[in-house]
């Protein structure tokens, strides 16, 4: 199995965390996707380094190509220039979210640490070693086990589609001026 | 010393970290922020810390399960994606901004 260098991990584990904490602070949407698309960069490397190279690839083309240039061309069409409010204004409230932001950190520190011990980092089969053999694995397993997911996915892309049309034809709703 | 160890020899452990905090950053940004396009980007913040935990798991115990799980996530990614932006759209273009406080007026 291929060892990550640590020093690669935490120059991008810093990476990651300095552009997530610009996506949500930018007071810019604009700049917050472009700080997106570097997030979506950087988890691409992640995979990388967990030997999870076609993810990687997929990470890159479909969320760092498609989601996020409709992200980009969604905020095209809005005109930014009021955007006043870009944070929740009172400071209780702002105080009790971080409250509860840091209560689910908690939660989850705790329970990693509690964990830890279940997976034995050295017990990882050699099987996933050969990049082309990962690939070829994933898909047979894509293709056989999870072959009915995979088709209910289709057809919930293609709800998803048919709604977002209806969505963006319906003319007022119940706010339509007759 | 342990901790150097800990630190040095990069394990599980520091992958669930770091996208515990990646998770718990998109968690902040869906609360603190108004605008509704930033909050689909901090959600789509964390279907990828999540995902970043499939993958990790799925390498660490050499289990292909778990990247295919990230594959189905990214589809629903994709299609929560473009539900919330055409509703946004919608916002917009009724109330030329997209501030979430307007959508209790979406209400019918």
């Amino acid at each position: 199995m291929m060892t990550v260098t640590p020093l690669l991990f935490y120059f991008f584990a810093a990476l990651l965390i300095f552009f997530a904490y610009k996506v949500i602070t930018s007071p810019n949407p604009v700049h917050c996707a472009l700080y997106l698309v570097m997030t979506m960069i950087g988890l691409a490397a992640a995979y990388f380094q967990l030997n999870a190279q076609f993810i990687a690839g997929v990470q890159l083309i479909v969320y760092a190509g498609a989601v996020m240039v409709l992200f980009v061309m969604v905020l095209m069409l809005f005109d930014l220039e009021h955007e006043l409010t870009a944070f929740s204004k009172g400071l209780f409230s702002a105080l009790f979210k971080i409250f509860s932001a840091a209560m689910i950190a908690g939660y989850l520190i705790n329970t990693i640490k509690e964990t830890s011990n279940s997976v034995n980092p050295e017990e990882a089969v050699n099987t996933l070693t050969n990049n082309a053999s990962v690939t070829r694995e994933l898909s047979i397993l894509l293709y056989s086990k999870y072959l009915l997911a995979f088709e209910v996915l289709g057809v919930l892309l293609l709800v998803v589609a048919v709604g977002v049309v209806t969505v963006s034809r319906v003319r007022g709703g119940t706010h339509a001026k007759h | 010393m342990p901790n150097t160890e800990a630190l040095m020899t990069i394990g599980l452990n520091h992958y669930l970290a770091l996208s515990a905090i990646i998770f718990t950053i998109g968690m902040i940004g869906v609360m603190m922020r108004r605008n509704v396009i930033v909050m689909l980007m901090s959600i789509e913040l964390m279907l990828n810390a999540v995902n970043l935990t499939f993958v990790a798991f799925s390498n660490y115990n050499a289990n292909l399960n778990g990247q295919i799980m990230v594959f189905f996530v990214m589809t629903i990614a994709a299609a929560e994606a473009g539900v919330g932006l055409a509703i946004a759209v919608m916002i917009y273009k009724k109330f030329r901004e997209v501030n979430i406080r307007f959508f209790e007026q979406l209400r019918g």
